[in-house]
């Protein structure tokens, strides 16, 4: 029998973080107590919220973090390998076999910043990748990225730029800072792609 | 066993004749959704097991007893016992012993564990999210914090990164393959 009034896969989240209120999720629960459609709903946003929460342990996405990410994941055992580069350094990097998490910790003054890329050049200043509007914080003094462990366990003694930019008023691009990672590959494998 | 018996007829026929083919589609319909219920609020699939089978017993000796006294609020009337016998968890204090003693023989192991994910194809999917969107669902779901700190981290509201938290979900769905 199809239900006739679906909960939303979003609420069906919140539900699933504690995100409602109680009368929220009273109804939520009265629901589900008869209701296998949305049951079933519920049982794939776990699934996705589990495969997400994998992701994040296995360190394999690109992406911008908070200091209490780091935190939560040092404290749940997780080890973590960081880098913290000033503004215009460089610095000689690595990983090794037994790292959960690759950071690079970019120092960087955004008190003025509204939006922020980070983009990744070779040596050339050729960009191969953008992160569009990143989340920053005005008051951090640096921006924590994640780079993909799993790439960088693979990958063969290279240097990389990163550079962050922001925007004036007239949309023309400003750099906040450029930061250099001379990687050596330390792990067993092939020494290029 | 006609399996469009309704909640209210299952419940006469449990107490009017100890039924067993009425029991068996008791424990089939309701295990899955008090599995649920024990995995949003104990946070781990084997307690969520054994939750379900208390429950399940529970209410079993309940229907033999007919202290159902509105059979059409079966699921009021779990619903109810799963939320006391959590509180109860949470207080150290179980019925457990004394009712799989009695009930063992009964019990069918629970089914309907959560779908099988394609991880390459999520982790294509979180990598093609905007930025913020995949700092607020892979920030929120790692320990399962849905509020302040992600807020804090962004520097939004709750409300906003709740907008965020929906969007990205919907659309991590819709990537996946599943209706949003």
């Amino acid at each position: 029998m199809s239900c006739s009034h679906p909960i939303d896969a979003a609420v069906l989240a919140d539900y699933w973080l504690a995100a409602l209120t109680p009368s929220e999720e009273d109804g939520v629960e009265q629901h589900l107590f008869e209701c296998d459609e949305c049951g079933a709903r519920l049982r794939e946003v776990i699934a996705l919220a589990e495969g997400v929460r994998a992701l994040a342990r296995e360190g394999s996405l690109q992406m911008v973090v908070s200091d209490t990410f780091l935190q939560r994941a040092a404290e749940q055992g997780l080890r973590i390998r960081e880098y913290t580069v000033p503004a215009g350094g460089s610095v000689q990097c690595t990983v090794a076999a037994d790292d959960n998490l690759l950071i690079g910790r970019l120092a960087a003054n955004l008190s003025a910043a509204n939006r922020v890329d980070l983009s990744f050049c070779d040596v050339r200043g050729v960009e191969r990748l953008r992160m569009t509007d990143i989340p920053v914080h005005a008051g951090a003094g640096s921006v924590v990225l994640q780079y993909p462990i799993t790439y960088a366990k693979a990958a063969p003694s290279e240097t990389q730029v990163a550079r962050l930019v922001t925007y004036d008023d007239a949309g023309a691009e400003r750099l906040l800072g450029e930061y250099t990672f001379h990687h050596t590959r330390t792990l067993p494998g092939p020494g290029a792609w | 066993m006609d399996l469009e018996l309704d909640d209210a007829e299952l419940v006469r026929q449990i107490g009017a004749r100890h039924d067993r083919e009425a029991e068996a589609e008791l424990f089939r319909r309701m295990a899955p959704r008090v599995r649920l219920y024990g995995l949003r609020h104990l946070r781990d699939r084997h307690a969520a097991d054994d939750l379900t089978q208390q429950v399940l017993v529970a209410t079993l000796e309940a229907l033999r007893a007919n202290r159902l006294r509105e059979p059409e609020k079966l699921a009021s009337f779990m619903l109810g016992t799963c939320r006391m016998m959590v509180m109860d968890l949470r207080r150290g204090t179980r019925r457990r012993e004394r009712l799989l003693e009695t009930f063992a023989a009964d019990l069918m192991p629970v089914q309907a564990s959560t779908p099988h994910l394609d991880h390459e194809r999520l982790t294509r999917c979180v990598q093609n999210l905007k930025e913020r969107e995949r700092a607020v669902v892979v920030m929120t779901f790692y320990d399962e914090r849905a509020g302040a700190d992600v807020a804090s981290f962004l520097g939004v509201s709750e409300a906003n990164v709740r907008v965020i938290r929906h969007r990205a979900i919907h659309q991590l769905r819709s990537c996946m393959g599943v209706a949003a």
